[in-house]
């Protein structure tokens, strides 16, 4: 399964936003994730924004199932959980 | 095509930029001590651009092409453009502590596509196509374009035709069937040397006896007959001590500011933009610097984040964190800097599209983050320095911290008696401390200062200039309206 990650811009963020992807990369070996491509295709979009407002834009990625979106530090252990079950 | 940081850096090697500083030719500017900081700067908006944890905020969709663009680049197409990109001078005032100049391009992108187009609607002209396809050049090959509005302006209470000297603000000498060739200055020009090119705009309103000083158009950097003066920076000589570091506060990045010289310049047709219709001169003024004034509430911003982060370094390493006082003074520092960035985001929250299809900020509230600009960053650095203490300015120097000389009478050297005296807290070593206060003494009164404080006093305009505009947009009449129907007045 191919996962698509975004970061938003990073101006603000509330924690270590590269960090978290590379424990997603580390701890969910079911899944590949790459920077997204506009030219790529993807299972599924992770979406890392820095703080609440989660800006990136991510409408331009070709993505067949469902975005998942991280705007805290709180939600990674219950997105990776949802992901490790795909 | 995105450029490299390393490209960038190559490209301006291949210039033949004319710079001169404390009195000579310097012929490897690139490389100078007290130049490169700036360029390193600029390089950092290239290295964002590509980097996918920035890419979100620093690059765009063109306008034109639709493909992938530097948003030092980029038209505005949206209100969600204007916010990002103060978001992204947020970001990269966080990454550099300096200003990082590329922003005066960006804003006289923007002000000179929507007026060409309404420049060209009233006077048949053909410079919005001019502005179009220059534009798509800097685009495609990701150019740093020089903003260039500020003449020297000589006695301010005269018009730029009745100056003593005409050249005192930037004019048309010669009109010729392929161009036209221009003679003046732009003064305090951020980040001129380090740019490719050079969007000159006229500096203020002008009547007909001005016409020929109406004048926009864009000119290579290295062009025949342009060359530039360096402007100094307080401290800007440590850069040029052997081994300098700790001292400098900031070893990496820096601002820079020039005097650029237009010795009977020619510019070719396809390059002009506006050439005597005066008429237009005061809209392209409010354009650029309500896009400029909207910068300032996000670059600003993320200069202060860092100073911020330092005077609560020095607290700690002082000690004195826990102390409620210093706390408040952190709250208060916090407050300050986010009400700038409220104002940026307001204004381009509320931004609108052009006539030429591109958006513009809300000119009000442009011109109330700017008014704020010019206070709030004074005082962050005076709460900065209280937090940081007196040392950061009577410091004794890093090659003292490093002396092996011996001057004590068991035997110490200078290095050991500052290191004994100068130590603080045991969060952090003697060398950490004197590096945050050196920073600290870097952005409020160094090299750095230049650009946090006086450029927030005077860039974009002094505060005069925007007092103007905030009496001319503040609807003071609406405001009589509702009080009259709330008093029962008729």
């Amino acid at each position: 399964m191919k996962c698509g990650v975004r970061f938003c811009g990073g101006c603000n963020p509330r924690f270590e936003r590269g960090e978290v992807f590379r424990e997603f990369k580390r701890d969910i070996t079911n899944i590949e994730f790459t920077y997204a491509d506009e030219n790529e295709h993807y299972d599924i979009l992770l979406v890392i924004g820095g703080c609440q407002s989660c800006c990136a834009a991510y409408e331009q990625y070709d993505v067949k199932g469902d975005v998942y979106k991280i705007w805290d530090i709180s939600q990674v252990e219950t997105i990776k959980e949802k992901l490790a079950k795909l | 095509m995105l450029m490299t940081k390393e490209q960038y850096i190559e490209s301006l090697r291949q210039m033949k930029t004319r710079v001169y500083m404390f009195g000579e030719q310097v012929e490897n500017w690139v490389d100078h001590p007290i130049i490169r900081p700036s360029i390193e700067c600029v390089g950092m908006t290239y290295e964002l651009a590509s980097d996918p944890e920035y890419a979100d905020l620093c690059t765009a969709k063109s306008s034109y092409t639709g493909e992938t663009v530097n948003r030092f680049t980029h038209l505005h197409q949206s209100t969600d453009d204007l916010i990002k990109k103060v978001k992204m001078l947020r970001l990269l005032g966080q990454k550099t502590a300096s200003c990082f100049q590329r922003c005066v391009g960006m804003d006289a992108f923007n002000a000179m596509f929507s007026t060409t187009y309404e420049l060209d609607k009233k006077h048949g002209t053909n410079y919005h196509e001019n502005f179009n396809n220059f534009l798509k050049m800097v685009q495609e090959n990701d150019y740093v374009v020089d903003g260039a509005m500020t003449d020297p302006k000589g006695d301010r209470g005269l018009a730029p035709s009745a100056q003593k000297d005409p050249d005192l603000f930037l004019h048309i000498v010669e009109r010729r069937e392929d161009g036209i060739v221009v003679r003046g200055a732009k003064a305090h020009q951020t980040g001129c040397v380090n740019s490719h090119w050079h969007i000159v705009m006229p500096t203020q309103a002008m009547r007909e006896d001005d016409a020929d000083y109406a004048v926009a158009f864009a000119t290579p950097t290295d062009a025949e007959g342009i060359y530039m003066i360096y402007g100094r920076q307080s401290c800007d000589t440590r850069k040029m001590e052997e081994g300098a570091d700790v001292d400098l506060g900031n070893a990496v990045f820096g601002g820079q500011e020039a005097l650029v010289v237009f010795d009977n310049v020619f510019i070719p047709n396809e390059y002009v933009f506006m050439a005597g219709e005066y008429d237009f001169s005061n809209m392209i003024v409010e354009r650029f610097a309500g896009y400029h004034r909207q910068s300032y509430g996000g670059c600003k911003v993320g200069v202060g984040d860092v100073l911020i982060g330092a005077a609560a370094l020095a607290a700690e390493y002082n000690g004195a964190q826990k102390a409620s006082h210093v706390k408040d003074k952190l709250i208060e520092m916090v407050h300050l800097n986010e009400t700038l960035y409220c104002c940026g985001i307001a204004c381009s929250a509320e931004g609108q599209a052009t006539e030429a299809g591109n958006y513009q900020i809300d000119l009000l509230l442009a011109n109330v983050c700017k008014q704020n600009v010019t206070r709030f960053p004074y005082d962050i650095t005076r709460l900065a320095e209280d937090i940081a203490g007196g040392l950061m300015v009577t410091m004794p120097a890093e090659s003292d911290f490093n002396s092996d000389l011996v001057v004590g009478n068991a035997g110490e050297t200078v290095g050991e008696i500052c290191n004994k005296y100068f130590v603080g807290s045991p969060a952090c070593t003697t060398e950490e401390r004197m590096r945050v206060l050196r920073l600290i003494e870097n952005m409020c009164l160094g090299t750095a200062a230049v650009g946090y404080r006086t450029e927030s006093l005077h860039g974009a305009g002094s505060p005069q200039a925007q007092r103007i505009m905030i009496a001319r947009q503040g609807n003071l009449e609406a405001k009589k309206a509702l009080a009259k129907n709330i008093a029962g007045i008729k």
